[in-house]
């Protein structure tokens, strides 16, 4: 089915030519990193982990929020997101893969990575991550593969293969989970010390992973002629909506708990990202405009007249998107960390190499995710034509 | 987090009221642990020091202002936060005397033990170790330099408790239980006033058994259920209150 990603037009090549030119540009602040090592990030002592690791939560929802299309066709039967079905496993790839080089740029000595497969430790949950997101890449990788050819071949797919969809279903949870548990469990970052750390990270998933996906496929429409239906864009945006809501209102559970409660190490947090503290204010201009966006994009997305209009509809996901990720590709790591046991504020910016390189893994994911959705497309033009013949 | 026990539990008592701030622990610390000098050391979210003074401020006005200064090496925690989270078993807690353990050849340098130790006590080599020329002749030899990329910190001179061990086989003394002047760390050794007491917690005949039980010695962020190894003592109160996270209005 490969063949399908060499045949395009030189729109497609040209954007491949593009990704490919920014991969080598971004290529080459990797080695620099490689040469001089971390420090040309801006990490330190008490902000060990920075704009590579945000990246790598944001993009585990991303990769998780395919499971919102998947369930409803699998487990509903709703047969309006056949077509996007497959695109959901796509991105998967794509943002898991993201999610994997996003840790191995972060590593202090990434030729070691094997270390964590030769030394298993089930006590640490970024031994689970690795798995949970190597299985899941696996699932995906198998899931869409199987679904795709048999659809190119007009039979039904294989039964055993529902086994694996089934619990790539339930796998997408755990993946997020997961990676929520590598924060809320260590004491004395009272930001991430926090129970619906996990229901948080699923809820922002769940609307930013398909407001991507939506905005992919308008694109698509575009590009391609790929229309997922309007029935389907409708539903996606329900399910959207709704996630967001749950997503902002499980921010403002954890402002009522800092506040109420009025314990000092819990509201700290809070307080750096939203006015600043002991005169830090990096995050405060950040962090508003989070606030705002958020409640924009509901706004715009929960009246039906508002979500249903094809015109506002790309830049209310937009919205959502840019303020779900400001929140947890920003705030949440930063947050968490500026904010030191000792009460005291260490800032973080990363630093423009650190940026590049973030761009890069971006670029190259969105590279296997063109490659992927071409692939998925081509199949389903294929069989129209033939349809038509 | 499991909470690990031992028979020895090789720990330290500071005294903040005898510790003048002079950093001979932080220096001692440095020349035993081979660590290379930094070109700017003033930056201490990127230099190596698994000894650290922190300066405390009781916050008031001359003539009330008063200073302390607090050392803070690895606390070596019963209950350790970083060794779970270790994905490639580069620390560990796991031997005889309590010190938590780290493997620098195995680490990945991934810092998810920085981010989970509330204490930073855990270092990131963000830069190659480098030795201006002749301070190669000064190093340790039985200390291992680390590369950059890689975890490092206090080990409480782990060479030097090796060191000790083969002395009391030697000379047929329990190795669990030997003269606690064989076994003193670099900065316990080197300050000059005395305000590092260093031995066996369990061990009635060293004095940081007595000190221990003080009613001035607290712990750093004691609720956080760590259960350091590292004790600091201090007669003024306020020093005690900033020790521990306790709330404003709250008495020891």
């Amino acid at each position: 089915m490969l063949e399908k990603a060499l045949q395009g037009n030189s729109r497609y090549w040209g954007w491949l030519g593009f990704l490919v030119l920014v991969i080598a540009v971004c290529g080459g602040f990797w080695t620099f990193q490689l040469q001089k090592g971390l420090t040309i990030t801006g990490m330190s002592r008490d902000v060990s982990w920075g704009f590579y690791i945000a990246q790598l939560t944001y993009l585990v929802g991303v990769a998780a929020s395919g499971v919102m299309v998947v369930l409803p066709y699998y487990f509903h039967h709703y047969q309006k997101f056949k077509k996007m079905v497959i695109l959901g496993e796509f991105m998967a790839i794509g943002a898991v893969l993201m999610c994997m080089l996003f840790v191995v740029v972060d590593l202090g000595q990434p030729q070691r990575m094997i270390n964590i497969i030769l030394h298993p430790t089930p006590n640490s949950i970024l031994f689970w991550d690795m798995l949970v997101l190597n299985g899941y890449l696996f699932l995906n990788l198998l899931v869409g593969w199987v679904t795709l050819q048999s659809e190119r071949m007009h039979v039904h797919p294989p039964k055993w293969i529902y086994f694996f969809v089934y619990l790539s279903i339930i796998w997408a949870f755990s993946i997020h989970t997961v990676t929520a548990f590598l924060y809320q469990g260590l004491p004395g970052r009272h930001y991430f010390l926090t129970a619906i750390m996990a229901a948080r990270f699923l809820s922002s998933a769940f609307c930013a992973g398909p407001a991507i996906l939506l905005l992919i496929a308008f694109a698509l429409k575009r590009v391609a002629g790929f229309d997922p239906g309007r029935e389907a864009i409708r539903s996606l945006a329900k399910i959207i909506t709704y996630a967001m809501c749950v997503n902002v209102f499980f921010f403002l559970l954890e402002v009522f708990t800092a506040f109420y409660s009025n314990i000092p190490g819990h509201m700290a947090p809070l307080k750096y990202l939203f006015v600043g503290m002991q005169g830090k204010t990096n995050m405060v201009p950040w962090m508003w405009t989070f606030a705002v966006l958020a409640i924009l994009s509901i706004i715009l997305l929960v009246p039906p007249k508002l979500r249903d209009n094809p015109k506002l509809l790309p830049w209310s996901l937009a919205i959502l998107i840019l303020a779900t990720w400001i929140d947890k590709g920003l705030g949440l790591l930063i947050g968490g960390f500026s904010v030191t046991p000792f009460e005291t504020i260490t800032e973080y910016v990363p630093t423009f190499p650190e940026l590049m390189i973030s761009l890069g893994v971006y670029a190259t994911g969105a590279l296997v995710i063109t490659i992927l959705f071409k692939v998925a497309v081509g199949i389903r033009r294929e069989n129209l034509d033939l349809k038509a013949e | 987090m499991t909470h690990h026990e031992f028979k020895v539990k090789w720990g330290m008592v500071i005294d903040l009221d005898k510790c003048t701030g002079c950093g001979a622990c932080m220096v001692a610390c440095q020349v035993e642990n081979n660590v290379a000098p930094m070109n700017d050391a003033s930056n201490k979210l990127r230099t190596l020091t698994w000894m650290l003074v922190y300066e405390l401020s009781n916050h008031k006005d001359f003539p009330e202002h008063e200073t302390a200064f607090l050392p803070r090496p690895c606390m070596q925690c019963g209950a350790p936060s970083c060794v779970p989270v270790c994905p490639v078993v580069a620390t560990d807690k796991n031997e005889e005397g309590g010190i938590v353990s780290q493997i620098y050849p195995r680490c990945i340098g991934c810092r998810y033990c920085m981010a989970a130790c509330p204490y930073h006590a855990r270092y990131f080599n963000w830069l190659d170790p480098v030795f201006p020329k002749g301070m190669d002749k000064t190093l340790t030899p039985e200390v291992s330099p680390r590369p950059r990329g890689v975890v490092e910190k206090c080990s409480f001179c782990h060479t030097r408790l090796n060191n000790a061990r083969q002395r009391a086989r030697a000379e047929d003394v329990d190795p669990l239980d030997f003269p606690v002047e064989w076994y003193q760390p670099a900065c316990a050794e080197a300050c000059p006033t005395g305000a590092i007491t260093f031995g066996d917690l369990n061990n009635p005949k060293h004095e940081v058994n007595r000190l221990i039980k003080s009613p001035y010695a607290f712990r750093l962020l004691e609720r956080l259920g760590t259960d350091p190894q590292v004790y600091y003592m201090s007669r003024r109160d306020w020093v005690r209150y900033q020790g521990d996270n306790h709330l404003a209005h709250e008495k020891h």
